[in-house]
Parts: structure tokens; sequence; C-alpha cells
């Protein structure tokens, strides 16, 4: 599951911010116009209180005015029953207005109004006429009672109503205040909670990014120092993530570069060795015939020197100067062989003859040795070089001749062998150890010869195999430490009209 | 060997380099002929001789391993052993290893004569 990038969960995270923030406005601004609310209702009550005791007044005018008439006698107090009367039905109306909307209140009105009607039209204008008629009828204790009973009736009213609203007023008051103290308290602590939200997203932002890069950072003052194993879990939100991959991706190609230059490095080293020992090796193999050759030239020079020694001495000069001949021609191989191209002619030859001109060569050369050939009778026909495949019998019959110092029997055989022409050559000389087997073709590769004073390059083997596959052939051995060697190669017969 | 006349050793595997130090060294001195460095090391046992021409690539055992084999042993160890060797930078290690003097190959003739004069004096005619 790809985790959310960084810059995702920032927005997500201001997104919360906003959202919480913007919540807390609302609350805000809700409680304060509750507040606001609630001190227009406790004005509307006040004003309701205010008509109501406006409505009383008249109310009492009118008693006051109709009481002075009964017991005054004199209509000239009446005067503020009538004014009351007439400035009553607007004052009721007020009262009717500013209940409008509540229907409890409204009733009430209408029932304080209907009662200050009755009072007016049933009562008033009936003890008015009682008065005119009969004035102690009218001071009677029953019509005064009556009075009495109405305003009572009236004042209860009124005090029903002022209560009513004075108990809504308290009642919204009490409302607002509930709300804004719950409002400060969710301002606050959604307050608090942005606080918290901002300090653990700065938390999570050092946690999750701060830490990481400087992780990274870290890693990649290692790699600079040299250190290119170094790796980072590969963890971390989005981009940081990202980061992680892709430096130990760059981190691992580095070491694999490395590693790969370490081991070009390492095969140039071995190449510089193996140049400085072949060095080593062209001076030794061509410092000792020139030993041979210098030495008794200055003797022929400047001795008297008898005659048969002469002859004897130039011989030697002459076999050493061709051993020097051939070392040369060998390393020359060597340099062509690297870099790919050694010169071969293509004749039609018979390999039987190759075979029996070199073992007629060495013949004689040691009396320590028997050279034993056999080679089959018909042609051994093969397309290839006939110096390069002479020189590379001549090199496995020197080699026989020279791993085997305690002398014995070297066995030539060429024979046909299932489309092939087979040449093997078999010594009972020292043989090579198992454990070297694998290197005996390489070049400059002398085994225990130098510790067994057994002169030579370490090229011939590695001729004469390149010699052999240029000519499409093989060659290989069998041999044990102790039990001589079998060295022999396989070229394809040549094609009848080839 | 008539009494007096020194006996100088050659160890060298290469047939033709005998046969010039043979030549060069002359009538005069009785000398011995080894092939390979244990041949080396028992001739000079036999023979006590006064010069030992060593070359250092030798059969079955190196001349540095004949030099230190020579060495252990008063008789044999108190001749004069002169190193002659082909391999580059090896008079340093033939010195450690107890050679008294050392000629590299190829060598001139007279070098040689003059060296062995030298350690031995004048052949006995």
């Amino acid at each position: 599951v790809k985790s959310l990038s960084l810059s995702g969960r920032m927005i997500v995270a201001s997104l919360v911010l906003a959202v919480l923030v913007a919540g807390v406005f609302v609350v805000l601004i809700r409680a304060v116009s509750a507040v606001d609310d609630a001190r227009l209702r406790e004005a509307h009550s006040k004003d309701v209180e205010a008509a109501t005791v406006g409505v009383e007044k008249l109310v009492i005018d009118l008693e006051t005015g109709l009481r002075g008439l009964v017991i005054s006698g004199n209509p000239r107090f009446l005067e503020p029953w009538a004014q009351a009367r007439k400035e009553l039905p607007d004052q009721l109306n007020q009262l009717d207005q500013l209940v409008k909307g509540t229907p409890e209140q409204e009733l009430r009105a209408r029932q304080l109004r209907r009662a200050i009607n009755s009072y007016i039209n049933d009562y008033s204008f009936n003890l008015i006429n009682i008065r005119r008629q009969n004035p102690a009828a009218a001071a009677s204790q029953d019509s005064t009672e009556e009075g009495t009973r109405l305003t009572n009736s009236i004042r209860g009213r009124f005090d029903e109503l002022l209560t009513a609203e004075n108990s809504r007023a308290a009642a919204s008051a009490a409302a607002a205040n509930t709300q804004s103290d719950r409002a400060l308290v969710l301002g606050i602590s959604a307050l608090i909670a942005c606080a918290l939200l901002i300090i653990s997203f700065g938390l999570y932002l050092a946690r999750s990014t701060a830490e990481p890069i400087r992780g990274v950072a870290t890693a990649a003052s290692s790699v600079a120092a040299g250190d290119l194993s170094v790796r980072l879990p590969e963890q971390g939100p989005g981009e940081i993530g990202e980061l992680t991959v892709a430096f130990n991706r760059m981190a691992a190609e580095l070491e694999r570069n490395q590693l790969e230059l370490q081991a070009q490095n390492e095969q140039l080293r071995d190449s510089e060795r193996r140049k400085s020992e072949l060095v080593r090796i062209v001076s030794h193999e061509l410092r000792t015939p020139l030993a041979s050759i210098l030495g008794l030239t200055s003797l022929l020079l400047t001795r008297e020197i008898p005659a048969e020694d002469r002859t004897r001495y130039l011989e030697i000069i002459s076999s050493e100067g061709r051993r020097l001949s051939s070392l040369l021609s060998d390393f020359l191989d060597v340099e062509r062989l690297e870099d790919g191209h050694l010169p071969l002619d293509r004749e039609l030859i018979d390999m039987g003859r190759i075979v029996a001109e070199q073992v007629r060569l060495f013949e004689g050369q040691s009396e320590s040795h028997k050279l034993e050939m056999n080679v089959a009778r018909s042609p051994l026909p093969v397309h290839g070089d006939p110096n390069r495949l002479a020189q590379v019998v001549s090199n496995l019959l020197s080699n026989a001749i020279k791993y085997s110092p305690e002398g014995g029997t070297v066995e030539v055989v060429a024979e046909r062998d299932d489309g092939h022409v087979k040449v093997s050559v078999r010594d009972e000389g020292l043989g090579i150890a198992d454990e070297l087997h694998d290197r005996v073709f390489a070049k400059f590769f002398r085994g225990d010869a130098p510790e067994s004073g057994i002169p030579g390059s370490g090229l011939g083997l590695t001729i004469a195999r390149s010699v052999v596959e240029a000519h499409g052939g093989s060659m290989n051995f069998e041999s044990g430490k102790g039990q001589g060697s079998v060295f022999w190669m396989e070229l394809p017969v040549a094609a009848a009209g080839q | 060997v008539q009494p007096g006349t020194k006996t100088i050793l050659i160890c060298e595997d290469d047939e033709n380099l005998r046969l010039l130090i043979r030549a060069v060294v002359g009538p005069g001195y009785h000398l011995v002929e080894a092939e390979a460095g244990d041949e080396a090391v028992a001739l000079a046992h036999e023979h006590h001789p006064d010069l030992i021409i060593l070359d250092l690539m030798l059969p079955r055992m190196s001349g540095l391993d004949v030099l230190s084999s020579l060495r252990e042993e008063a008789p044999p160890g108190n001749a004069h052993i002169l190193v002659m060797s082909a391999w580059p930078n090896s008079e340093e290690p033939s010195r450690n290893a107890g050679a008294d003097s050392f000629l590299p190959k190829p060598f001139d003739p007279d070098d040689l004569t003059e060296l062995i004069t030298s350690v031995l004096g004048a052949p006995k005619t």
C-alpha cells in the first residue's frame, strides 16, 4: 500500500486545523448571537413590563375615578376614569403588539383586555347608572365588593402576565448564559486541541522528516568517507521513503561499481605481476645461453684454444644461439596469442611424417631416454601449418624428456581415432600433482620445474594448445604426481579432395 | 691429486656452462662437478673444496638451500662460496644466505679467473 505522500499529509493536517479553527469560530459566533438574543429578549420583557404597568396604572385610574364618584357623588371625580378609558385601547393595543408571537402571553393579554372591558362595560357603566338613580345602592357593600373582586381579578392577571414574562426573560438569560459558558469551554478546548495538534504535527514532522533526513545525511557522509556498504531502512512517509529507496539504490550502484573497479584493478595488478614475472623469466632464460655464448667467444678471442676444443666451443655457441632464437620466437608467439592473431599456413599435410621427423630430431639427444614411436602406416591427413604443428610435437617431446630427469621410455603414438588424427606422447617422469592440473596450460606456469632445476619459460604448452585449437583441434593430458604424464592432441582429419 | 692442489666444486646444471667454467678455470686445480643441489652438498662433504662455484637454479635442491646447508657445518662450511646466477636481483639473497662473492651471468671469463686467483692463489703448475 503506497502511503500518503508527505506533502499530502501536511495538506491534510492543515485542513484538519482549518476545520477545527472554523468550528471554534462558529461555536463562538453562535454563543455571541445567543447572548445577544437573550439581551434583546430581556429588553423586550422590560417593554412588556412597562406596557403592563402602564395598563395597570390606567386600571387604577379607572378604579380611583369610580370610587371617588361613589364616595363623593361629584361627577368631577369621574374624570380620571374617563381619561383612562380613553387611553386604554392604545395601551392595550401596544401590549398586544408586544406579546405577539408568544401564544400564552397573547392569551393572557386577551383575557386581560376582556376583564378590563368587562370591568368598564359591565361594572363601571352599571355603577354609574345606579349612582345616578340610587347613590346609596351604589355605595352598598355589595357593589364595593364586586368592584374589589373585579380589580383583584384584573390585578391577578397582571401578576400572571408579568410573572410569565419575567420567567421567560430569566429562562432565556439562563439559556444564553449556559450557551456562552458551553461556548467558552468548547472554544478553549478547541484551542487547546489546536495547540496540541500543531505541537504533535511539529513533533511528527521532526520525527518523520528531520530524523530520516539526518539519517540520510549521516549515511551520505559515510559514503563520502568511502564506506559504500551503508544502507538505510527503506521506510518513512512518501517522499522520505522515496529518498531512502533512491539513496540505497545509489549506494548499491556505487558499491557495485567500486567492486567492479576493484576486480579490474586486481586483474591489472595480476597482469602486472605476470608481466614482471615474464621479465624475470625472460632475462634469466636469455642470460643462461648468453653466458655460454659470450664466455666461449671471449675465450676463443683471448686465449690459446686447441683446435678440437675450438670446434666444440663453436658448436655450443651455435646451438645456444638457436636456443636464444627459439626462446624469442616463443615470447613473440605469446605476444601474438594475446593480440589474437597467430598467422597460420594451411596445407594438406601428413601428421605421421611430421611426428616421425620430430622423433628423429630428438633421438640421440639424451642417453638416458628411450624413444618409442608408433605411427600408423596409412597417411594421417590434416589441414594445417606444418611448422606450427611440428613445433607442437617438438614441445610435447621436449617436455616428456625434460620432466623425466631420471630417464625412461617416451612413447609416441600417431593414429586415426574416430574422425580425428590423434598424437600422444607418454613419459615415465615426474608427473603433475592433481591440484596443479587446471593451471598446466596457463602462461608461465611451470609447476615444480623451477625448484627441480628444469629450464623453460612456461610458454610451450600455452602456445601448443593455442596452435592446436587454432587448427580446430584440442589438447589434453592425464597425469599424477610421480606417475608420469600422457599429453595428446586431436586434429580433425582433412576430408578427401580438400 | 697432488698434495697442496686446491679443490674447486662446480655446481651447475647447464652442461655448456660447466664446460665454459672448466675452460676458464683451466688446469692446476682439482675440479669436482655436480649437476644437482643434493649432489653438490654430498660432494662438498666428501671433497672439502676450497672454492665452491654455485648456480642458484639447481635440480632437487636450490642453490640457496645448498648455501644454508653448507654453512651449518664446519669442514665444508669454511670454503669460499661464489654464487653465479642469471636471476635478476639475486646477489643480496645469496650474500644473506652466506655467499662470499657473487658474479652475475653472463660473466667475463677474466673476472672469474681473477676471482679464483685472489681466493686460491696461483694454480699449481
